[in-house]
Formats: C-alpha cells, structure tokens, sequence
C-alpha cells in the first residue's frame, strides 16, 4: 500500500545541492515536513507536477541553479516565485514560503535586496 | 440659458454644481464635480482646486469655462479643523534589559533561567551552573548545533537565544529539548554573565510568567521593590509568543508619567481640567464651561504644547495674528499609541496612554472675497461670496426626497463636524464642532502603528478581506469571494482592503479582526459622540426629541459605517435620521452647492 504523507514535494533535476539543502532548511524552519525527489522535465514542469504530487498543495522544481515555486491548481510554468542563480537567504525564503502558502501566512521577500541576508552568504 | 456654478470649499474637498437658468426663469441642474481641496480651505491657493473642478463640471456638458455667467462660493465659516496626539505616560528602560517580541517560529516550550553567554565563549562555561546561550548569525544552524550537542553534556545548558530565524532548524538537531527565543536583531547588546529569564508560549497560546511581575520574580529572585521596577516591563509582554527578560542590577526601569497639564477653557465659566482626566473628564468640563471663547493649555506640557501648535500653524495660514486666533471647541479621544522603547533589543513597542485631540481655530474672518476676486480675474467670470455655508446646506439637504422643515443637517466633512436647523420660518440655529474624519485617520493610524497615513485613510474608507488562498478571500463580514484567475502572490496571506476596482495591501502584520475592531471604535468615538453633542447644541431648548429628522451629509456621509452608526445611536430618540440623497441624484455630497444655486433662485 501506498502511503501518502502530507509534505511539500521538491523535484529535483541535476541540482546544486547548497540551494536544495537551503529549500529544505526553509522549510524545516516553518515546521512543515518535505520530501526531495529526482524527477525529469524542465524547471516549469517540475515545480507545477510537484505542486499537483503534494498532498498539501505546495511543491518546488529544483534545475540545475533555477529554481521555481508552484501552488496547486495554478496553470503550467506560472510560478509563483522564480529564481536563477539566486543567494542562499533567497533559497531559504522560497523554501519557507512553500510553507506559508499552506500555513496561510504572508510570504517572506524572495526579490531584492533582502532583508536578512546571511552573514555566512 | 444663463450657466451659473455653486462652490463650496471645505477642509478636504472642494464641491461645484453647475445648473442653466432658461429665458423663462425655468431652473435646471446640468452637473457637478468634486476635488481635493487645495492649500488651507479659505486661503488663495483654493482657486486652484476651484478651477479644476469647474473644468470637470463644465467638461461633462461639453462647454468651456467661458460659457459660466456666474460664480457663487459660499461665506465659509472661519473655523479649520486640526488634530493632535500627545501620549501622557512612557516606558524608559534605560540599561537593555528585556526582549519580548512574536517570532513567527520560535521552537521548544516553557521557561527557563539561567546565566547570559555567547557561543563563542561556551568554552569557559563551568560545569553545574544554569545558562542561556546566546547564538550570533555568523554560525549556521548545523555549525551552532554541533557546538551545542558537543558540550551540552558536561553544562547545564537551559535555553537559547538566536540572531537568525532558525529556531526550529537548530532545536531539531539538538540533543535536548530546550525553549528557544529566535530573530533578536541586536543580539550583541546581550550583555554576558548576568542572569536571564527566557520563556516560549505553547503554540497557539502567550507567555504566561514573564508577562506576569510576580512571574519574572519568581524567575529571577526578585524583591518587593525589583519586583514593582519590572511591572512595565511585564506589561509589555502581555500577548507576546516568547520574550527573554535580562535581570540588570542596578537596571533602571521605569514607567515615566510626562508632567501631562491642564487645559483651561475660557468661556461663560473659565474652568480647568487635568489632562490624566481623560477624555471624559475634558468633554465634561468643556460642557459645563459654557460657550467657549478660547481655549489655553498649560505653557511647557505637552499639551500646552499641542494647543499652540495648532494656534500658530492656523495664524501662518490665515496670515492673522496669535491673538485672533481663538480655539472655540475640542474633542478629545483616549487612545492607545504603540511606542518603541528605548533601551529595548528587538525594536519592541509599548502601548502607551495617550489622548488625541481635534481643535476648532476661529479666526476672524477667511479671505473669501479675495478668492472671489482672484477667481474673477483669471477665469474672466463674475464671482461673488454669496450665502452662510449652512444655510445653505440645510437649503441643499432639503433636495433630499422624504424630508420637510424643521430639518436639521449634520455635515460630516474631513475636519469639523457641524449641524444646523433650518426652522419653517427661515431660522437658521448652526454649530461647528471639532473632531471629524481626519481625527479618525489619526486615530486608526496611531492605535495600529501604521507607517502612512495614507494607509490608514483606506482603511477608514474600504471594507476589507484576508486573501486565505490564490483563488479566495474571506471577507470581514464572514462571506467568500471566488476569483476566476489566481490572485497576484504578493496579496497572499495578507489582509487587503477593496478600493473600488483595485486591491491595497495593509503592509503591517495586524489581523483583519483588530484592524476592523479599531475602525469602528474609532468612527465610533468620534462621530457619534460628535453627532450627539452637536444636535443637543442645535436643538430647541436643547432637547433633542425636538428634532424631527436629520439629513446626513458631507464627505463622511459617504462612508460605509458611520451613518448607520449614527441610525442607531439617534433612534433611540425617535429622530428620523439618515444618507443624504441631494437632488435625489447625489448622495450626501454637493449639498452647500446645491444650496448656493438654489438661494440664487430665490
């Protein structure tokens, strides 16, 4: 049989794996369980077929240095966040919001500046 | 057809009407525009929003400005609006010494006391003795819970303070369940080796000893008297989801009550009243002063202070002298200001006592004529001051279908609130009060803390919803909203306010309920004691019963709340009370425009 956790689904293809471990510490933070698979398909296709594989709703699509954060029922390749060679306070943030999306709370900045930066970034 | 406009200026907005008189003296409205009043209402730099106005009128007929034959502007009543806001108590925590702030995430549960050290320093720590560590962002979470995990079993490590937001990361890699207290800013004015309560709430509940005096003594051993030093700080805990409290030795905390003063009316009786009284206090001895000639605050207090600010600010706009400008009525409103205190680490705030007030200036007279005169010259138009703006709102509010004399107006604009009652004879009794929607947006802006009054201008004016998903909203009266397309991510999670056509995010982290608890109370406050006080001034023999029905107009007539508030408030009176619908086309506004066409005809 299989069981179906309630986790955030990250699929992954070729990844830099300092940006997963990031995602992954993003998401831990809000408290929320995730799981991290490879996967084939290009960086829309992975973020949208792991939103719609999430028990919970949320996914992230991880390739290469790009990665890109879906919700549910939104249309192929209209992610909701998206970033190319990103900082790590970056990562870290998109993670925690795939998290917000499901907690319902308000998204933490993914652009700009940033308005935590790491000292170790 | 001789085209003839009605202006009327107010404190926020300037109305034109536009009616055509035919050969046979045959009286038609053809259309009206309103705009932001521009400069101080009864000054020159007005003729520019008058312009702009008339254009829009006159454009919606398609006819040039020189088509106009007459200009009518109504004899504003020489009183302007002002507000101000003055707190009455302060906390000062002049050695750093508490830290109590709602990280979204912070981990473990419960309390813990224990002596101040950083990461850097573990290694010195002695075995036996309790202590709290303070972690800086320059170690990762793996790096800091290593480090931990290494020496936790020879010391007794109690609890954590982080400088990054990873409460949770480092907790799950931690041999022993500890409360920890995350994202404190300032993390380097933690001062080591002294002694440190740190408490984290149970989700979905707040802190409970440290936002307790007698909890942070039974934490941190204090006496009587430390314990009575540390009130404020546990007052401003309350509510909190993990607060740290640093036990400084000589720490001087304390809740500084300013020298608040007294306000001295001068009326029939000069009276004077502490501002500690309270709103009430100062309402009712406004009351039994009688009518007011000028008001004064004590010289050197805050409101001392306060007062003559608004005295000097209305003398530079009216180009009049100190000594002319009188304060003829305030409304003053308790109310609660968030204050960041000093000496805190997180940028904590307080709620502090505070009192707001709204001014009434009289001056001797506005320069009314002398916009006529600029307004003559540069639209080639006849102008003239014609007509008291209220009876010549009475004049426009009685347009309202349903309505008959005697009548009585309320006109809620941005900086005054003023009621007249136009008699079947042609009496006309009138008030000006101070205190409308401009007080309100002060009010709405200080007791959330927003950043913009901008901000808190929308929120007065717009109902709200909470975007709960990218395709929902949950409304503030409970209902749902559905969205086609997905709504722009940046709204998600947010509490939004519906601008017609447009969504507006409130940037502030406040929940939908606090802020609509605050916009009512605030209306409320303002308008329906205004409302009451101003009638009963009005009414024959001051007795409102008297009243047979009110007409609701001005600016915040508009508003989606107030005159509903209103309804209930004056029915327990038997008073008729409602909307405008000036012309039965208008709604509440344009009614002094209305009227200045009206009195032309007669």
């Amino acid at each position: 049989m299989v069981v179906n956790k309630p986790t955030i689904i990250i699929y992954t293809n070729e990844p830099d794996e300092d940006f997963t471990r990031e995602v992954c510490a993003g998401i831990e933070e809000e408290g929320v369980l995730y799981q991290v698979l490879p996967h084939e398909g290009d960086l829309d296709t992975l973020a949208y077929e792991a939103a719609k594989e999430s028990m919970l709703g949320s996914g992230v699509g991880i390739y290469g240095s790009r990665l890109a954060m879906q919700m549910q029922h939104l249309p192929k390749g209209k992610n909701v966040f998206e970033l190319d060679g990103p900082r790590f306070w970056q990562c870290r943030n998109l993670g925690a919001n795939s998290a917000r999306a499901i907690k319902k709370m308000p998204f933490k900045p993914v652009y700009g500046q940033g308005e935590n930066p790491k000292a170790y970034t | 057809m001789k085209l003839i406009a009605g202006v009327d200026i107010g404190n926020s907005t300037t109305e034109v009407c536009i009616g055509g008189v035919e050969e046979n003296g045959a009286f038609r409205f053809l259309s009206s525009a309103s705009r932001m009043t521009t400069g101080t209402k009864g000054t020159l730099p007005n003729v520019l929003g008058i312009k702009a106005a008339l254009l829009e009128a006159m454009d919606k007929i398609r006819q040039p400005l020189s088509a106009l034959d007459l200009v009518r502007l109504n004899e504003a009543a020489p009183v302007i609006g002002d507000t101000a806001m003055e707190t009455i108590t302060e906390t000062i925590i002049t050695e750093s010494s508490m830290i109590g702030h709602n990280p979204s995430t912070p981990a473990g549960a419960g309390e813990a006391v224990g002596e101040l050290i950083s990461l850097d320093n573990i290694w010195k720590g002695k075995p036996g003795v309790p202590y709290i560590v303070a972690v800086s962002n320059r170690f990762s979470y793996e790096e800091a819970a290593a480090r931990l995990n290494q020496h936790m079993p020879d010391l007794d490590v109690r609890g954590l303070i982080l400088q990054s937001d990873e409460a949770v990361l480092v907790e799950n890699r931690l041999s022993r369940k500890i409360p920890i207290v995350d994202e404190v800013r300032h993390i380097s004015k933690v001062p080591e080796g002294k002694q440190a309560a740190i408490e984290v709430a149970l989700p979905g509940t707040s802190i409970r000893m440290l936002s307790n005096p007698y909890g942070i003594a039974t934490l941190l051993k204090l006496n009587a008297d430390e314990t009575k030093a540390v009130t404020p700080i546990a007052k401003s805990l309350v509510g909190k989801r993990s607060a740290v409290v640093i036990r400084t030795p000589h720490g001087n905390i304390r809740e500084n009550v300013l020298p608040a003063g007294e306000i001295t009316f001068r009326g029939d009786r000069d009276l004077t009243v502490n501002i500690d009284a309270g709103a009430d206090g100062i309402m009712d001895t406004l009351k039994s002063a009688g009518e007011i000639r000028d008001i004064d605050g004590q010289p050197d207090t805050n409101v001392g202070n306060m007062l003559t600010r608004i005295k000097t600010s209305m003398a530079d706009v009216a180009k009049a002298h100190d000594s002319e400008i009188r304060i003829t009525d305030i409304l003053a409103v308790d109310t609660l200001a968030p204050v960041e205190i000093s000496g805190a680490l997180a940028g904590e705030t307080c709620m502090e006592k505070a009192v707001g007030i709204a001014a009434m200036v009289r001056t001797q007279h506005l320069p009314m004529q002398k916009i006529a005169e600029k307004l003559e010259q540069e639209l080639k138009v006849k102008a003239v001051v014609a007509g008291v703006e209220a009876v010549m709102a009475s004049l426009g509010a009685l347009t309202t279908p349903g309505t008959r004399l005697p009548l009585a107006i309320l006109d809620m604009g941005g900086g005054s609130t003023d009621a007249a009652v136009l008699e079947a004879d042609g009496q006309v009794c009138t008030t000006h009060q101070a205190g409308a929607g401009e007080l309100v947006s002060m009010l709405i802006q200080t007791e959330l803390g927003l950043h913009s009054r901008v901000t808190a201008e929308q929120i007065k004016k717009y109902p709200m919803g909470k975007v709960e998903s990218l395709f929902h909203m949950r409304l503030e009266n409970g209902s749902m909203e559905f969205f086609q397309e997905s709504i722009d991510p940046r709204y998600y999670g947010h509490v939004v306010l519906l601008a017609p056509g447009e969504m507006l995010k409130v940037e502030e982290d406040i929940p939908m309920e606090r802020i609509l608890e605050v916009r009512r109370d605030a209306k409320r406050k303002v308008f329906v004691r205004n409302a009451l006080r101003a009638l009963e001034t009005v009414a024959p023999d001051h007795d409102l019963r008297k009243i047979p029905n009110v007409v609701l107009v001005g600016g915040s007539a508009e508003d989606f709340e107030i005159p509903e508030m209103l309804m209930e408030a004056l029915s327990e009176y038997r008073i008729v009370c409602g909307r405008g619908n000036i012309r039965g086309t208008e709604g509440p506004r344009n009614a002094v425009a209305t009227g200045l066409l009206m009195s032309y005809l007669a």
